[in-house]
């Protein structure tokens, strides 16, 4: 006698039969091409913003601040002149504009106010004499509260202004003065114990860790919301019943996995679309001489992050999605689903967070664990490969035991799901669902 | 070489029995009645003829041969629970369902057509299955069972929720069917549509087949226990004749239950004697009165 998984074997067409039909349905359903085409134009306007932002911002130039010219000339002159350039060489952001003493202070303030009215600046400022050896108090006024981007820089250049002149009294040589004002240097790179020369230098850093919180929000969207998707679609199925006339035409674990690879492809083929938006998004023109200026470019991340990228997408799906599917089978009724997905569901949500907040420490004996557990290795070995440098046998391992895992549940799986879809009424304890399978002999 | 051919199969959950040595066979051209009241085992029995289920023993034999997935695409399976995708267009899962069972896209699409056609609703191929009504979802969802021209088909309560000119149509296909050499395995609760379709009939109660054979002939075994007396005129002291059970009266007669059948003779002549009779018969028990008998008095 033979067992009944022997008796489902058919020519691979029906698999092929089944991948098409789910991929055609997603790809013509409404939602999917709405939520895609949402999702590609955020990513439009999110990757064109800084661009926009800047675009903005050029046109003012520096923001103008007023000041009463002889107003204790020896603070507001040298601020003006600091302000105008800059020690770290960049565009200045604040402009000092003088307007001329109407006599009283009261008059003062009226035409100063009468220049923000008329917008020649944003802003003034008002320096009070103090007692002999104190530095004089400032007041900047302007019409918007908290401006702190703007007191900010004023304090900078104030405190820069006030060293100066305390400097310049204590005598000290030019050269003792230019030591003590250099800013004190210090530079983080990351380096490779195995490999000289494999390190990577601070923006190099910047840039993967960009990438790597990116690739693990979309290492979550990919697995997590997919392979739930899956589970919503079987339990569908189930509910409404196509599925008894499913089982009596396809065996089940070829309509389980061709499911699972369906919504695969789909999924693949919604990332690439958002890849393509991205990348062309980042090679206009514009946005090359935007990261440019800051020292970004996206052929400096490390090829293989792609690679792997791709290979705990690949992995963690078929983990996750399998795990669904069994779930999605067991259950008859929509409603049920997301109290059964639970388990799963907190353990992709653990997965993903010590992704995400294991990037401040991704040398944390937490992050190291992790990813040899095969339900976080996508996203802490992920994470460790792409700002650490985990051994090769590290990577090797943890993908091992993924995919043993990945074979070992794909295998439980199907069994549940083979049971399950047969299943009506209240959802089956694990003992019912063994003993199911032994009625059944799958 | 018989199309389906069930010997001694047996299926157990656990403690519990579900098919007991249940013995079956289908001829090609052949309605086969399969009764039973709710739990009897009759969803368990169809299911293992569609393989999902493997018995624990006896033997399944389509054409001779065991389960295998050539005999998966000989069957058509119409489920007593109806389901369908409710947003995908039928065309697409009547044509994906039938491609599953082997049929190429080109086939499947023609044989389709032809079907809407036969039932008069050609402007369904572009809609989705929740913009039907039930009885003709029902109707589609008939077609995908039976689209891929399969040599057995398992119809499982194939005309519940239909309306009267819908049960003829349907009725009408499945003997046309049934008239093209298929072997049809049927299960319903209306004794009626038994009485017309079927041959052959297992009646199951609690997982045993309790009552098999040719429909005429366990007719024939149960007694015949009613009679139609009429007559114009009334007639007197019908309950006082030795053997009547119960009498009722009727437009322009009497119906009598008695215990044995030669009770009818009595009455006959103490009715002669009051009056001109203008019927008397002798009435076949119906499958209904069979059935309540065979299953209601074991449940007792």
């Amino acid at each position: 006698m033979k067992s009944l998984s022997e008796r489902w074997v058919s020519p691979m067409n029906n698999f092929f039969t089944v991948v098409s039909f789910t991929m055609r349905n997603k790809l013509r359903a409404k939602s999917f091409v709405v939520t895609t085409i949402i999702i590609a134009a955020l990513l439009c306007i999110g990757v064109n913003l800084p661009y926009i932002i800047s675009k903005f911002n050029s046109d003012s130039g520096p923001d103008k601040i007023g000041y009463i010219q002889g107003n204790v000339a020896s603070v507001t002159e040298p601020l003006k002149a600091y302000l105008a350039a800059p020690v770290d060489g960049g565009e200045a952001e604040l402009e000092l504009v003088g307007y001329a003493d109407q006599g009283s202070p009261e008059a003062n303030e009226q035409s100063l106010k009468a220049a923000i009215g008329s917008k020649e600046i944003k802003g003034y400022i008002l320096v009070s004499d103090a007692a002999a050896d104190d530095f004089p108090s400032v007041a900047y006024k302007s019409e918007s509260m908290f401006d702190s981007s703007i007191t900010g820089a004023l304090r900078t250049a104030l405190q820069a202004v006030k060293q100066e002149q305390v400097i310049s009294n204590a005598g000290l040589t030019e050269q003792q003065k230019a030591l003590l004002l250099a800013p004190v240097k210090i530079e983080s790179a990351q380096i490779s114990v195995t490999d000289e020369g494999a390190g990577k230098t601070a923006e190099q850093q910047g840039l993967a860790l960009g990438f790597v919180y990116v690739m693990i929000i979309l290492l979550f969207i990919g697995i997590f919301v997919t392979s739930q998707l899956i589970a919503t679609e079987i339990t569908a199925e189930k509910s409404s019943r196509v599925m008894e006339i499913l089982v009596t035409s396809v065996a089940p674990l070829k309509q389980m996995f061709g499911k699972i690879t369906g919504m695969f492809l789909v999924g693949l083929l919604q990332i690439t679309v958002y890849v393509i938006v991205f990348v062309v998004n980042v090679s206009m023109p514009h946005n090359k001489s935007l990261l440019s200026g800051w020292n970004l470019n996206l052929a400096d991340i490390d090829p293989r992050l792609y690679i792997f990228g791709l290979i705990f997408y690949l992995t963690g799906y078929f983990l996750y999605s399998t795990l669904c599917a069994a779930v999605g089978s067991i259950v008859s009724r929509t409603e049920d689903l997301a109290q059964a997905m639970t388990p799963i569901t907190i353990l992709s949500m653990a997965g993903f967070y010590i992704g995400i907040f294991g990037m401040s420490s991704p040398d944390s004996t937490l992050v190291q664990v992790a990813s040899f557990i095969p339900f976080f290795t996508p996203y802490a070995m992920f994470l460790r490969i792409g700002l650490t440098d985990p051994a090769w046998w590290e990577i090797g391992l943890s993908l091992g035991l993924l995919v043993v895992t990945i074979l070992v549940l794909g295998w439980i799986s199907a069994k549940i799901y083979r049971t399950g879809v047969l299943m009506y009424g209240k959802r089956p304890s694990f003992k019912e669902l063994r003993k199911a399978m032994k009625a059944y002999k799958v | 070489m018989k199309p389906l051919v069930l010997e001694q199969v047996s299926k157990q959950y656990g403690e519990k029995t579900a098919v007991n040595r249940m013995n079956l066979e289908v001829e090609a051209g052949e309605i086969y009645g399969l009764l039973g009241a709710n739990g009897a085992g009759k969803t368990t029995t169809m299911r293992m003829v569609l393989g999902l289920i493997y018995p624990d023993s006896g033997s399944i034999r389509y054409h001779g041969k065991p389960y295998s997935q050539e005999q998966l695409r000989m069957l058509g399976y119409l489920p007593e629970e109806r389901g369908m995708y409710p947003k995908v267009k039928i065309s697409d899962q009547v044509i994906y369902l039938a491609q599953l069972r082997g049929m190429t896209r080109k086939d499947a699409d023609r044989s389709l057509r032809s079907w809407l056609e036969k039932f008069n609703i050609t402007e369904y191929y572009n809609m989705k299955v929740e913009e039907l009504s039930k009885g003709n979802q029902q109707k589609i969802q008939f077609i995908a069972a039976v689209i891929h021209d399969p040599q057995i088909l398992i119809l499982d309560e194939a005309f519940s929720g239909l309306d009267p000119v819908n049960v003829e149509l349907l009725k009408k296909t499945v003997k046309e069917l049934r008239d093209n050499g298929k072997c049809i395995l049927f299960s319903t609760h209306r004794m009626e549509h038994v009485e017309e379709l079927c041959r052959n009939i297992t009646i199951m109660h609690r997982s045993n087949p309790v009552i098999q054979g040719k429909l005429k002939d366990i007719k024939k075994q149960f007694p015949r226990e009613r009679v139609i007396l009429g007559s114009e005129q009334p007639i007197q002291g019908l309950e006082s004749v030795a053997g009547v059970v119960r009498v009722e009266r009727l437009e322009n007669g009497y119906q009598v239950w008695i215990q044995r059948e030669d009770t009818a003779q009595l009455l006959l002549r103490h009715a002669m004697e009051q009056t001109t009779l203008t019927r008397f018969e002798l009435l076949e028990p119906t499958l209904n009165e069979i059935f309540i008998r065979t299953v209601g008095e074991s449940n007792e």
